[in-house]
């Protein structure tokens, strides 16, 4: 009980420096929202009537920085995450945020639960028959695919799959612009056709990491004595891979996994550009090339406490599965 | 819309039009505008896609005076009292005001509001609308975008029968393309209650109710679709009945689009295009008419020694081989600029071709430019050190300016090019920190309003303060009264005006003309006729120009339709 108490008072001193230090970066950064307006209008309309429209959706450059700092704690917490004022300039961030989210959290979340299930089956299997025919081949492709950058596979993909293949598979947008979002089944199967090439990407950049590390794990958890031991018990192969040497494996990948289920958020940015997938990857970066504060702390906010709980959890979770970590708590 | 912004996005083009190029057919690409006489009407039916990159998903807002909304609906819902063609000599098309009478001194304006035009919920548009319209613009200064009230000097705007009557403080005649082509008409009946009475400046106007040619109908976060108002006041327009909008997030997928055909109306930079887009269907057409200027801004501040060296200036204007620039750094696809600042071939009636020739600018002369320099005390072996401060991910600046500074090198000039972000770069131009700076000004229907942002004092500031449009300090009082007298001057007396504004460019060198930006513009021909085209400019083409659009949307036809 006091490890967990202690872990949540940390979650709770983590989330308010990150969220004091998502408020006074973004304010850092050169220029101003004002600035990114008259780009956007090409300089054709009056600073001051910009200014003007400016402050009619709330941006009040001079007020004090700290009460700035203070309204914008309540603001977080309260969930009055008021209006974009870049380029969606006038549209409530939650609508913005509420829009693109989902869209994240199905692509990015499940290509990336999907590449660790993978990459830890290879791992475990290439682990298990090391020398053999599997563990020669697999893990070494995975590390070079694993290297390949993201936009570059994404380009790769699009081209087999899109471009040569006379438009086999879509290459933009998370459905055809010419169907209305319902629950039919023609609507599912458009949006899993359009997922298919970047959460392709996904996993094929995301893999190769889990499986080195699974496999490495797995060598080391192979020479125990537990293991010797259920041998000599006379069980099964398969009980002795999965219950005896995976299940231990496992543990140290389970935080990285947290961590990059936590990332997951954040979105793929490159990803989401070549696919032209609306998801929070772009609205981060066009919040921050266009100084849109409001957008961005929210966007901030979001990640961080999606990272935070995501470790809390996998704190929680080791806590279950390994008696030790509680032990000198 | 965007330039290439990310480099990401470049990366992605160029990578594709090499693979695509290698393996694609080539087709031999002729212009096949129909030389059969134009008819003058069309069957209805048929759907285009328009494919300009915004960057973002749609907000489904339309309000017409959010500038960050209102390309989607000027134009298409919202239209104007009368549309002004840049790209004919500022040709006039009478739309809400089917005539207009200047008063004395171009003081007041009297518009007559057409008879017989519809709202799309079925109510009349009348006089009282457009007076709402100009009076809500006053009420919140937020929505009076061209500061009509607070800069132009409108002082009322009245109705009497059809008649509107805008009385203005001093004569109005450079406003009109603002007040009379801007402006969107907005229907009082529904601007004076609820939400949008309250705050006309934010309301988010999700369903607008307007005259122009097409309805929402619906707008979802990916794709804005529009069909035809079946009342329009144009009888037997749109031809078009369905138009598509689709939020392209970057270039790169935007472009695929247009490659492919899946979309027929371009609106953005294409790199290599001949391969990338021209060559994969004989129907795949461009025409990307120049606007305005790219120019080398020199820091003519006291404080800077060497830009605000006349003979320095002068060797680089004559030292920068500007087809070069044209030809290498923008790959053919911008025209080359010239030192009078007047956009040529969109502004030719203005171009003053005589007083260019005469002053030597017209081509590149590096032994005088050397000799300038000597004067000025710099030699390739004492060279004069500049940095020009440029926008990271603008390729397409990039390779221009590498040119430039490969022109400048023989002449004694070692040019650094400076990449900042974007935001980093605004706030060194406005402020006036830099020697050299690189940048795209904002045009408008004549030269005028180009050159009086860049040269009019009043946009200027000290050093350390924001600029509003003329960055490289240029003071000039007698420029000044040249732009002060132009709105009173008729038509003769303007050009004349703008002739004399050449040649102040031309004997200062405020700024350095490089190459004309241009409206990025493709079109496809498989289905849709009624393109602007070169031979017949009626409106600007590309899907950002407001209310342009709302003139190509009534001229687009679909030919499967007419079968």
């Amino acid at each position: 009980m006091r490890f967990l108490l202690r872990r949540l008072g940390f979650f709770v001193l983590t989330l308010w420096a990150a969220l004091t230090i998502n408020f006074f970066i973004p304010h850092l950064m050169p220029g101003s929202p004002l600035q990114a307006l008259r780009d956007r209008t090409h300089n054709k309309l009056s600073p001051q009537a910009l200014q003007e429209l400016l402050a009619s959706f709330g941006f009040k450059p001079n007020q004090n920085i700290f009460e700035q700092y203070l309204d914008y704690l309540r603001d977080m917490l309260t969930g009055h995450w008021g209006v974009s004022i870049g380029q969606t300039l006038g549209t409530p961030v939650s609508t913005i945020v509420g829009q693109a989210l989902p869209w994240t959290l199905g692509m990015v979340g499940v290509a990336t639960v999907l590449a660790f299930i993978l990459g830890s089956l290879v791992g475990t299997v290439a682990a298990w028959r090391r020398g053999g025919r599997l563990d020669a081949i697999l893990p070494s492709v995975f590390v070079v695919t694993s290297a390949l950058p993201y936009f570059w596979v994404a380009l790769l993909l699009i081209l087999m799959f899109s471009v040569w293949t006379n438009g086999l598979l879509p290459s933009d947008f998370n459905y055809d612009s010419s169907l209305q979002p319902d629950w039919s089944p023609e609507f599912i199967g458009n949006v899993l056709q359009h997922a298919v090439l970047p959460a392709a990407t996904i996993v094929i950049t995301a893999v190769g990491g889990w499986v080195l590390t699974m496999r490495n794990n797995m060598i080391t958890t192979l020479a125990e004595d537990y293991v010797r031991m259920g041998r000599a018990k006379g069980l099964s192969d398969r009980r002795i891979m999965y219950n005896y040497a995976a299940r231990n494996a496992l543990l140290p990948n389970l935080s990285g996994f947290a961590m990059s289920l936590g990332f997951v958020i954040s979105g793929a940015i490159l990803v989401e550009y070549v696919f032209n997938y609306p998801g929070l990857g772009y609205l981060l970066y066009n919040a921050v090339q266009n100084n849109d504060y409001p957008l961005m702390q929210v966007l901030f906010m979001l990640f961080t406490v999606a990272v935070l709980v995501a470790v809390l959890v996998c704190d929680f979770a080791i806590a279950w599965l390994d008696p030790r970590s509680r032990a000198k708590g | 819309m965007r330039r290439t912004k990310a480099i990401v996005a470049v990366a992605v083009v160029i990578a594709l039009s090499v693979v695509m190029a290698a393996c694609g057919t080539k087709k031999n690409n002729t212009t096949s505008n129909s030389s059969a006489p134009a008819k003058t009407s069309y069957k209805k039916g048929g759907t285009v896609t328009i494919v300009n990159v915004q960057g973002q998903t749609w907000p489904c807002q339309f309000n017409p005076f959010n500038p960050a909304n209102n390309a989607v609906s000027l134009g298409f819902v919202y239209e104007p009292l009368v549309f002004v063609n840049i790209l004919k000599n500022q040709a006039e098309t009478p739309m809400l005001a089917s005539a207009y009478q200047w008063g004395a001194d171009k003081k007041s304006i009297d518009f007559t509001i057409r008879d017989g035009v519809k709202w799309s919920d079925g109510q009349p548009m009348t006089a009282d609308d457009v007076v709402f319209t100009f009076n809500l613009m006053k009420q919140t200064p937020a929505t009076d975008l061209y500061s009509l009230w607070s800069g132009a000097g409108l002082q009322s705007v009245t109705a009497s029968g059809n008649k509107v009557t805008l009385t203005f403080a001093n004569p109005a005649g450079p406003y009109f393309f603002n007040f009379a082509n801007q402006v969107g008409i907005v229907p009082k009946h529904i601007w004076s209650t609820g939400d949008a009475a309250k705050k006309p400046d934010t309301w988010e106007d999700p369903n607008p109710v307007g005259t122009g040619p097409f309805k929402v109908d619906p707008c979802s976060a990916n794709n804005i679709q529009y069909t035809a108002n079946a009342d329009y006041w144009q009888p037997g327009k749109p031809y078009i009945q369905k138009v598509e909008y689709p939020a392209y997030l970057d270039n790169g997928p935007g472009n695929l689009d247009l490659a492919s055909g899946k979309g027929q109306w371009g609106s953005q930079f294409i790199p290599n295009i001949a391969q990338f887009y021209l060559n994969k269907s004989k129907e795949n057409h461009t025409w990307s008419p120049p606007v305005t200027n790219v120019a080398l801004y020199p820091n003519l501040d006291p404080s800077h020694k060497a830009t605000s060296n006349l003979a320095v200036r002068q060797a680089m204007a004559l030292a920068i081989d500007r087809a070069q620039v044209a030809k290498i750094g923008e790959g053919g696809q911008q025209p080359a600029a010239n030192q009078t600042g007047v956009v040529t071939p969109t502004f030719n009636k203005y171009f003053d071709d005589g007083a260019l020739k005469s002053s030597g600018y017209d081509k590149p002369d590096v032994a005088k430019a050397t000799q300038l320099m000597q004067s000025a005390g710099y030699s390739p072996s004492n060279p004069l050190k500049l940095t020009v401060i440029s926008v990271t991910g603008y390729t397409d600046w990039d390779a221009s300016l590498a040119v430039v500074k490969q022109n400048l090198k023989p002449i004694g000039i070692d040019l650094t090019v400076s990449d900042l972000a974007q935001q980093t770069y605004d706030d060194k131009l406005y402020k006036g920190d830099f020697d050299l700076a690189y940048y795209g000004s904002a045009g408008g229907p004549t030269p005028y309003t180009e050159l009086r942002q860049i040269l009019y004092s009043k946009n200027s500031a000290k050093i350390g303060e924001d600029a509003s449009t003329n960055y490289e300090r240029y003071l000039n009082p007698d420029v000044d009264k040249l732009f002060d007298d132009f709105a009173t001057a008729d038509d003769a007396g303007q050009v004349a005006i703008i002739k004399k504004i050449q040649a102040a460019m031309l004997k200062d060198i405020p700024v350095i003309p490089t190459t004309e930006s241009v409206d990025w513009f493709q079109y496809n021909t498989s289905d849709i006729g009624g393109w602007p085209t070169e031979q017949d400019p009626y409106a600007q083409p590309a899907a950002f120009n407001v209310p342009d659009t709302g003139q190509v949307l009534t001229r687009l036809y679909s030919n499967a339709a007419q079968k």
